[in-house]
């Protein structure tokens, strides 16, 4: 009897943890504005990507989509950053809403050309994972204010840029709900999880 | 965890102890060997030596290792800047050099490298690191 009832609660307890539908939070600031409460959104923003389309805010609106900072010739965390978000791009394959915008944050190094050989190199297509080079100062300012990553220029660090490993998981609207350490594939498998989520649980 | 750790230290000097007839050396140089690849190589050529698309080559499998030590020994010292050719792919992404490696350091390394991809079961000494790091400058 008291064996029946543990393996009952366990088995309660199991399918909790398993059908887990509790919705991801919203990160950032929120205004009530007394009607609706307004939350913290990515400020706008047009950067071209590896095949010279001018890519904004319009082209991911409605769309799922993951964000993150890096540049071709860093030798630290980015070659680590680029496996796991090709298992990203390999896992949402499938789901034509979710994309990845992967931002340099050294533009003047990574132009078009430089990003769309680094794309073609690890065999992606650019309808879904575009690769963004603009203005530095724009990039800085989107990575700080917009997704709260780190992105700056530092002398001291061996490649010359400081920069946080994170992807930014985006929601239609907009609105940041997830931040993951992008070098490290336990977090990348939690990303996946969360995109497919947002995908099945929200509009 | 500390225990753990060390006990797989220990079975990992052993086993390939076990495999290298016995020599310490060559065992000490293995496992320090895939530390020092874990930190300075994988984060591009993975720690399964796979590579990554054809943006950082293999080693595992690759066509650049046999017959080539003193040529990988220069890549690992001072990286690359222009294309080379690994199973018949070109790749052109510059490799940074390693200078603050020590020969010891980059003996050890070879030694894992080539151990476990190359097929060379032998201990690549410190004085063959030294005298292929003094050629490389000269070609």
């Amino acid at each position: 009897m008291v064996y029946s009832t543990v393996v009952l609660f366990s088995a309660g307890w199991l399918w909790q943890c398993t059908v887990n539908d509790k919705p991801l939070p919203i990160f950032g600031e929120r205004v009530f504005d007394g009607v609706d409460t307004i939350y913290h959104t990515v400020a706008p923003f047009a950067l071209l990507d590896q095949d010279s389309t001018l890519i904004s805010n319009a082209d991911v609106k409605g769309k799922i989509y993951v964000a993150d900072f890096f540049f071709t010739s860093c030798r630290t965390i980015c070659p680590k950053m680029k496996v796991q978000m090709k298992r990203v791009y390999d896992a949402v394959g499938e789901m034509d809403d979710v994309v990845i915008l992967s931002h340099t944050i050294d533009p003047d190094y990574d132009d078009v050309d430089r990003l769309k050989k680094f794309a073609d190199r690890i065999g992606i297509k650019s309808v879904k994972w575009h690769f963004l080079t603009g203005n530095k100062d724009s990039i800085f300012n989107l990575a700080q204010t917009s997704y709260y990553a780190t992105a700056m220029e530092d002398a001291a660090e061996p490649d010359g840029y400081i920069h946080s490993g994170a992807f930014l998981l985006v929601d239609r609207q907009g609105r940041l709900r997830g931040k993951y350490d992008g070098t490290l594939p336990e977090e990348t498998d939690r990303l996946i999880g969360d995109i497919k989520k947002l995908g099945l649980l929200e509009e | 965890m500390k225990i753990i750790l060390s006990v797989k230290f220990i079975a990992l000097i052993l086993f390939f102890a076990a495999c290298s007839s016995g020599d310490p050396k060559h065992a000490q140089y293995l496992v320090q060997g895939e530390r020092l690849y874990g930190q300075h190589c994988s984060n591009c050529h993975q720690a399964d030596g796979k590579g990554f698309g054809s943006l950082y080559p293999p080693l595992a499998g690759s066509d650049f290792l046999a017959g080539r030590k003193s040529e990988v020994i220069c890549l690992i010292r001072n990286g690359i800047d222009s294309a080379l050719v690994v199973n018949g792919i070109v790749y052109d992404q510059p490799m940074p050099g390693n200078e603050k490696l020590t020969d010891l350091e980059i003996a050890e390394i070879v030694t894992y490298v080539y151990g476990k991809w190359g097929g060379d079961k032998l201990i690549t000494e410190i004085a063959e690191v030294s005298r292929a790091t003094r050629a490389c400058n000269l070609n």
